[in-house]
């Protein structure tokens, strides 16, 4: 294909401006989501096939700024500058349109190409607000379109207009700032004007003023004088201000978007309390908030557990069929088994994807796009900053309940390294749907309701107290919580699919290699008949401290694999379902905490080795089998003198 | 208790009150971060909600809403409006 006909765009904006939306509309399924070069964080890519041309869609993370704060701004601004998009389309929150302008104003001195694409105006028109578009498109003298992108609406307008420009010299009108500003920066462009840059020299004497790190190294190694230049001058202006220069050119950005907004906005605000006012009140405020988050986490919970008790059990029976089949056709000699084994741990992972994690998701997503996370958030931040992380990682946790593996994946919300992997952590902690089975199963059937319940307050406090532990041994400060609280809207069905579809692939992705492998692996340790050798070998631990059976060091090896295997083989070694046979109370309840925390399932392990590296996931797996044998032995003890 | 000097802070105040940002006490990183989400010495502020205890504070600045958590939005001084 010709160059002429191919045409690469970027998406850039904030999170909730529903760049995600318009993301999903142009590519639909020519997507591809892999991971930035080295980096944890999400890239998203799509091709766009319209009227002969071939479009590449990249979707940037949702940022705020393009200072080097985050990873996701490094990597945003890199992109930008160094692959040299054809146009950078700019998603815009229309109800939001002052915070959105301070990061347009940054895009436009990158001095790319950038439309505006200036998104919801459905909403904005509800909220009373209206914009003069053809006003905003002087001003910054770049394109602005109107688009309502969960309907679609203006998005292939964009496309056109990406279209029309390609190949044109753009003539963004730059911002410019108050006068010290500007002399400084004419001083430094003069300075910088006859090195090669790869970057705009105009943005490159704004950030040595911002004493951007990544930017002052650089141009250190290219014309230290230029940065002894920007040093004095720096000084001056902090001594003009007071106030640090990077602060003082961010509040004139910030101003000048205010000023913006103030000439091409309108609002005729319509006094009487809105519904997404009264919604808000009723779910944030201290005295319905909670209720609210109690009664809506629970009927999540509820029925997810019970769609997906429902749906695994008739996966159960057609896949016993499977077996069956297998074993009579295929026999029962060691490859053969080996080979059933390898499917059984997709089937398997089938059986947890589909059942539970698919209805979790949607659920999920679906509170996310009504706008009911955030509230979440900002009602847990108190209890979540005692851990030492802030309200976001409450999500995390509550996915963690579902599924550790998804749960440890969306500690990429969080935004510093310290902070997510002390999510991660405590979220391997949480009492997944698999922990549940053994403790409702075993403890709950046979020992009583209110131990099972009580069961999961413990883990409760436990996750806690790793949390309070945890924040003080890893140093740094923790960070404080900043959100865009998002009105309600309503739910966009087809956003919240494609969000499930995405994280459900990437569950089987990672999940599927590592779960299938140590499947074989244990099964070949079982029929080679190592098995009571090695539960044998561990009866110290299992029989004289945990004072369990000694088989139990057998299902504590197959529970890595998954946690309900515990259950399963435990029925299959004893032959009998009725486990109050076989065990006492105190066995059971010893077992089940020895099974909560004792190490996460070989999926939860693939996700730390790859986010965390595999030193980290090794020494998660080390700490927790050492805390849970202590700790279940310690009770153990305790319950001595209750039974 | 949660005045610094002779300043209110924006935790100071009560649910539904209007204020001016005087200044932002924290380091250089907090203060342009918050300068890059428009908030910044000058701009007004109403405080939507408080939550329990000293749980984070729910602001409305530009006719949006963000949340901030209560360590950082002790260290931003305000003038009752």
């Amino acid at each position: 294909m010709s160059d002429e006909k191919k045409i690469n765009i970027v998406l850039a904006g904030q999170g909730n401006s529903g760049k995600s939306t318009v993301f999903n509309y142009l590519t639909g399924l020519h997507q591809h989501i892999g991971n930035w070069a080295g980096k944890t964080i999400e890239k998203r890519e799509g091709t766009l096939f319209y009227k002969d041309y071939t479009i590449d869609v990249l979707d940037l993370p949702g940022i705020y700024s393009l200072t080097t704060y985050s990873e996701e701004e490094v990597i945003s601004r890199e992109h930008i500058i160094h692959q040299n998009p054809d146009c950078v389309i700019n998603i815009i929150d229309s109800t939001n349109l002052e915070r959105s302008l301070i990061f347009t104003l940054q895009l436009l001195e990158l001095e790319c190409p950038v439309i505006l694409a200036v998104n919801m105006t459905d909403l904005a028109k509800k909220k009373g607000i209206t914009i003069n578009f053809k006003k905003l498109q002087g001003i910054l003298n770049a394109p602005v379109v109107q688009t309502v992108a969960s309907r679609g609406r203006g998005l292939t307008r964009i496309i056109d207009k990406v279209i029309e420009l390609k190949g044109e010299k753009t003539g963004h009108k730059v911002h410019r700032y108050g006068k010290e500003i500007e002399s400084c920066i004419r001083q430094l462009s003069e300075l910088l004007k006859d090195f090669d840059l790869p970057y705009p020299v105009r943005w490159v004497a704004i950030k040595l003023l911002e004493k951007d790190n990544d930017i002052s190294r650089f141009v250190r190694g290219m014309s230290p004088e230029a940065l002894e230049k920007a040093g004095q001058l720096i000084e001056n202006l902090e001594e003009i201000h007071g106030h640090d220069s990077a602060v003082v050119i961010a509040d004139e950005r910030s101003h000048t978007s205010s000023r913006i907004t103030r000439e091409t906005v309108k609002i005729t605000s319509n006094r009487k309390l809105s519904i997404n006012d009264r919604l808000d009140a009723l779910t944030t405020q201290k005295s319905t908030g909670y209720l609210f988050m109690i009664l809506i986490l629970g009927g999540m919970f509820l029925s997810v557990f019970s769609f997906g008790n429902w749906l695994s059990g008739l996966l159960d029976s057609v896949f016993r069929e499977w077996h069956a089949w297998w074993n009579l056709n295929l026999g029962t000699a060691f490859l053969s088994a080996l080979g059933w084994s390898a499917v059984e741990s997709v089937l398997a992972l089938i059986q947890i994807a589909f059942p539970y994690i698919l209805p979790f998701y949607v659920i999920l997503y679906l509170l996310e796009d009504w706008g009911y996370i955030a509230r979440i958030s900002f009602l847990m931040d108190r209890l979540m900053h005692k851990m030492g992380i802030h309200g976001k990682g409450c999500i995390s946790f509550i996915i963690g309940f579902g599924c550790n593996v998804p749960g440890c994946l969306s500690c990429r919300i969080m935004e510093s390294k310290r902070e997510r992997f002390i999510t991660a952590v405590l979220v391997t902690l949480v009492p997944c749907s698999a922990v549940s089975v053994i403790v409702f199963g075993l403890v709950g059937k046979y020992v009583g309701i209110w131990w099972a319940l009580g069961l999961y307050l413990f883990a409760l406090a436990v996750i806690f107290i790793a949390g309070k532990i945890s924040s003080r041994l890893l140093l740094g400060e923790p960070v404080e919580l900043i959100m865009a609280m998002p009105d309600y809207k309503s739910p966009h069905l087809k956003t919240i699919l494609y969000q499930t579809w995405d994280s459900l692939k990437e569950f089987v992705f990672i999940a599927a290699p590592i779960v299938i492998i140590s499947g074989v692996v244990i099964q070949a340790i079982n029929l080679a008949g190592w098995m009571p050798a090695i539960s044998s070998f561990m009866s110290p631990v299992t029989v004289t401290w945990l004072g369990l059976p000694a088989i139990t060091g057998i299902l504590l090896i197959f529970g890595i694999l998954r946690k309900e295997l515990i259950l399963v083989m435990l029925a299959a070694y004893l032959g009998t379902t009725s486990f109050s046979d076989v065990l006492t109370s105190q066995q059971m309840i010893t077992l089940a905490i020895v099974s909560m925390f004792y190490i996460p399932c070989v999926a939860t392990i693939s996700v730390l080795w790859k986010e965390y590296g595999w030193k980290k996931a090794m020494a998660i797996c080390v700490l927790e089998i050492g805390f849970a044998i202590l700790l279940a032995g310690i009770v153990n003890r305790l319950l001595n003198f209750v039974f | 208790m949660n005045n610094r000097g002779n300043g209110t802070c924006l935790t100071d105040l009560e649910d539904g009150h209007t204020a001016i940002i005087i200044s932002v006490m924290g380091g250089k990183m907090l203060t342009k971060r918050l300068a890059d989400l428009g908030i910044t010495s000058g701009t007004v502020v109403k405080v939507i909600r408080k939550t329990l205890f000293s749980g984070p504070v729910q602001v409305e600045v530009a006719g949006s809403r963000l949340v901030l958590g209560w360590g950082l939005a002790s260290k931003i001084m305000v003038e009752l409006k």
